[in-house]
C-alpha cells in the first residue's frame, strides 16, 4: 500500500499541488488524468522522492524509492551508452544480477546501438524494459503509451495487466483515455493541483464524456471554421 | 543572420552567468586562462605549434554535427548558411591563429585558416549506428561515455608512451600518464540527471564508495599499459611512477566528490577554486577530500 496524505508542493509562490490525498492498494492500477500543467508529473516526482514537498507519503516498503520503478515522460539517455549498457546500469543500481540481458529484450531493440540514436518509441521501450528488470514493487508510468507503435502498446498493456496479477501497484498517466480505460481500476482527475473526481471502472465512460464536454465546450465554434 | 549571432552571444552570456560569474569577468578570466595555457604549452613542449593547431582545429568538430547543420539549413538560405558556418569557424580558430602569429608561426596559422574555411562544407553524423567497445561493460557510465568521447586522446597517450620508450625519455612517458589521468577527471565534470542517482538503492556513503571504487579500478585499467611499459623500460623510476599514479587517484577522488558536493547543480566557482588549490598543492587534498565527502553526503541525502 502507498498512502499519500495532504501533499503540497510549491515552486516559489506558485502552489502546484494543493493537498493531495490518495491511497493506492496492492494489485491495482490507477490512472491519473489532467490537462497539461495540472501537476501530474510533479505529483509523480514527489511520490518518487525527487521533489521536496509537504505532507506524508508512506508505503509498505521503505524507503519507497528503492522499490519504485519511475518511468518519466521523456526518459533521459546518456550520449554514447548502448541499450545493453543502459539496462546493465539500471540493474546495477538495484543490485540485480541478470545473466543474459539479451534474452530479456522483448521489444527486439538494437541493444548494441547507442540508446540516444533510438526513436522516441524505442527509447520508451528500453526505459520500460529496464524498470521491469529491476523487479520493483511499485511503478509510476508517466505517459508510457505516447509515441509507441500499436504492437508495443499491446505488449505494454499486457505487461501492466501482468503486474496487476503479481500484486504490484501501478500508477499511470496518459492523454489517451482509451489506454487508461483498458488498463485501470480507478481513474483520478487532477485539476489545478487537486483531485476533483475519482471514478471506478463502471463510470469511466461517463467521465470520458464529461471531459469531452468540458474540454471542447464551444471553443471550436469560436474558431468559426469554414 | 545578425539575430542568430546576437542569440549565440546571449546564450554564451547565460552559460557564464549560470557558472556563477558576471559575463565580463568570465570573458576576462577565459582570455587570461587561454593566453596562460598557450604560453605554458609553448614553453614546455618542443613541437607545441603542431599540438596547438591540432587542438584548435579539433574544436571545429563541435560545429559539424549533422542535426545542428540541418537546423541551420532550415533557417537560412544556402548562401547565408555557408556564411554563418564560415564566420563561426573563423571565430573559433581566431584566438589560436592570433597566438600562432604572435609566435611567428605564420605558415601554420595560414594552414589553420584554410582548413577552417574548408570545413565550412563538412557535416558529420555523430549518431553512429555502431558503438566503440570499452572494457567497462560491467559498470557502464562515466568511464564508458568518457572513453568513447575522448578515445583519440588515449590513443595519443599510448603512442606517446611508445615514443618515450623509443627515444629513452621518461619525462615524455610521465607526461602521457598525466594526460591519461587528467582526461579521466573530465568524465566527472557534469552532474548527471537526478534520476540516475535516485535509482540507486544505496545510502549516500555506500553510493559514494561504490562510485570511488569503480572510478579507481577504471583509471587503473586505462593507465596500466603506460605504467607497465614505463615500469619495464625505466625500472629506476618506479617510485616516481607510483607517486604520479597515487596523485592521479587522489585527484580523481577529489573531482568525483566535488561533483556530488554540488549535486544536482554544477560545481560552483568557489568549489572549483578549492579543487584547483588541491591540484596545485596536493597536501591540501588531506583537507579538501574529507570536506567534499561531507558536503556530498549532505547533498545526496536529499535524493537517496
Amino acid at each position: 500500500m502507498i498512502k499519500i496524505q495532504d501533499l503540497h508542493k510549491k515552486y516559489g509562490a506558485k502552489e502546484v499541488l494543493k493537498g493531495i490525498n490518495l491511497t493506492l492498494q496492492k494489485g491495482k492500477i490507477y490512472g491519473i488524468v489532467g490537462e497539461n500543467g495540472a501537476g501530474k508529473t510533479t505529483l509523480f516526482r514527489c511520490i518518487a522522492g525527487l521533489e521536496k514537498h509537504q505532507g506524508s507519503i508512506k508505503s509498505d516498503f521503505m524507503p519507497l524509492k528503492n522499490h519504485l520503478g519511475f518511468f518519466p515522460t521523456n526518459p533521459y539517455f546518456f550520449p554514447k551508452i548502448t541499450g545493453h549498457e543502459y539496462l546493465q546500469l539500471l540493474c546495477n543500481a538495484r543490485n540485480i544480477k541478470v545473466k543474459d540481458l539479451d534474452s530479456k529484450n522483448i521489444f527486439d531493440l538494437p541493444l548494441q546501438q547507442y540508446a540516444i540514436t533510438y526513436s522516441t518509441g524505442m527509447k520508451k521501450k528500453l526505459a520500460l524494459t529496464a524498470l521491469l528488470l529491476q523487479h520493483n514493487d511499485y511503478f509510476i508510468l508517466d505517459e508510457p503509451f505516447n509515441g509507441v507503435d500499436i504492437q508495443s502498446n499491446i505488449i505494454i498493456t499486457e505487461i501492466i495487466q501482468q503486474l496487476k496479477t503479481l500484486n504490484k501497484i501501478v500508477l499511470i498517466s496518459s492523454h489517451i483515455f482509451s489506454t487508461l480505460k483498458t488498463t485501470c481500476d480507478e481513474i483520478h482527475l487532477l485539476q489545478n493541483g487537486l483531485f476533483t473526481k475519482s471514478v471506478q471502472q463502471a463510470d469511466f465512460e461517463k467521465l470520458e464524456r464529461e471531459m469531452i464536454d468540458v474540454t471542447i465546450g464551444n471553443s471550436i465554434a469560436q474558431l468559426e471554421l469554414r | 543572420m545578425k539575430y542568430y549571432f546576437t542569440l549565440q552571444f546571449k546564450m554564451l552570456n547565460r552559460k557564464i552567468t549560470e557558472f556563477g560569474l558576471p559575463p565580463i569577468l568570465g570573458y576576462l578570466l577565459g582570455c587570461c586562462a587561454f593566453i596562460g595555457l598557450s604560453w605554458y604549452l609553448f614553453m614546455k613542449i618542443e613541437l607545441a605549434n603542431y599540438i596547438y593547431s591540432f587542438l584548435g582545429l579539433s574544436f571545429l568538430s563541435l560545429l559539424t554535427d549533422i542535426k545542428r547543420n540541418d537546423f541551420l539549413k532550415s533557417c537560412f538560405s544556402d548562401n547565408q548558411y555557408y556564411q554563418v558556418r564560415l564566420i563561426e569557424n573563423l571565430l573559433l580558430v581566431l584566438p589560436f591563429v592570433a597566438f600562432l602569429i604572435l609566435k611567428n608561426n605564420w605558415s601554420i596559422a595560414l594552414g589553420m585558416l584554410i582548413i577552417s574555411g574548408l570545413s565550412t562544407f563538412l557535416r558529420t553524423n555523430n549518431s553512429l549506428q555502431f558503438s566503440i567497445p570499452t572494457p567497462f561493460y560491467k559498470n557502464p557510465f562515466e568511464f564508458t561515455v568518457g572513453l568513447r568521447k575522448t578515445f583519440f586522446i588515449f590513443i595519443g597517450a599510448y603512442v606517446l608512451t611508445y615514443i618515450a620508450i623509443s627515444v629513452d625519455n621518461f619525462n615524455l612517458g610521465a607526461f602521457a600518464l598525466g594526460v591519461t589521468c587528467f582526461t579521466t577527471f573530465s568524465f566527472y565534470a557534469e552532474p548527471e540527471e537526478d534520476f540516475f542517482v535516485w535509482t540507486f538503492s544505496r545510502t549516500p556513503a555506500s553510493f559514494l564508495l561504490q562510485k570511488i571504487k569503480i572510478a579507481l579500478l577504471s583509471l587503473t585499467l586505462l593507465c596500466l599499459p603506460i605504467l607497465v611499459s614505463l615500469g619495464i623500460a625505466f625500472p629506476q623510476f618506479w617510485r616516481v611512477l607510483l607517486i604520479f599514479q597515487s596523485l592521479g587517484y587522489l585527484y580523481l577522488v577529489a573531482v568525483l566528490l566535488a561533483k556530488y558536493s554540488a549535486f544536482p547543480r554544477k560545481i560552483s566557482v568557489p568549489q572549483g577554486f578549492l579543487l584547483a588549490f588541491g591540484v596545485w598543492l596536493p597536501p591540501l587534498l588531506v583537507f579538501i577530500i574529507p570536506f567534499f565527502y561531507k558536503k556530498s553526503i549532505q547533498q545526496l541525502k536529499q535524493i537517496l
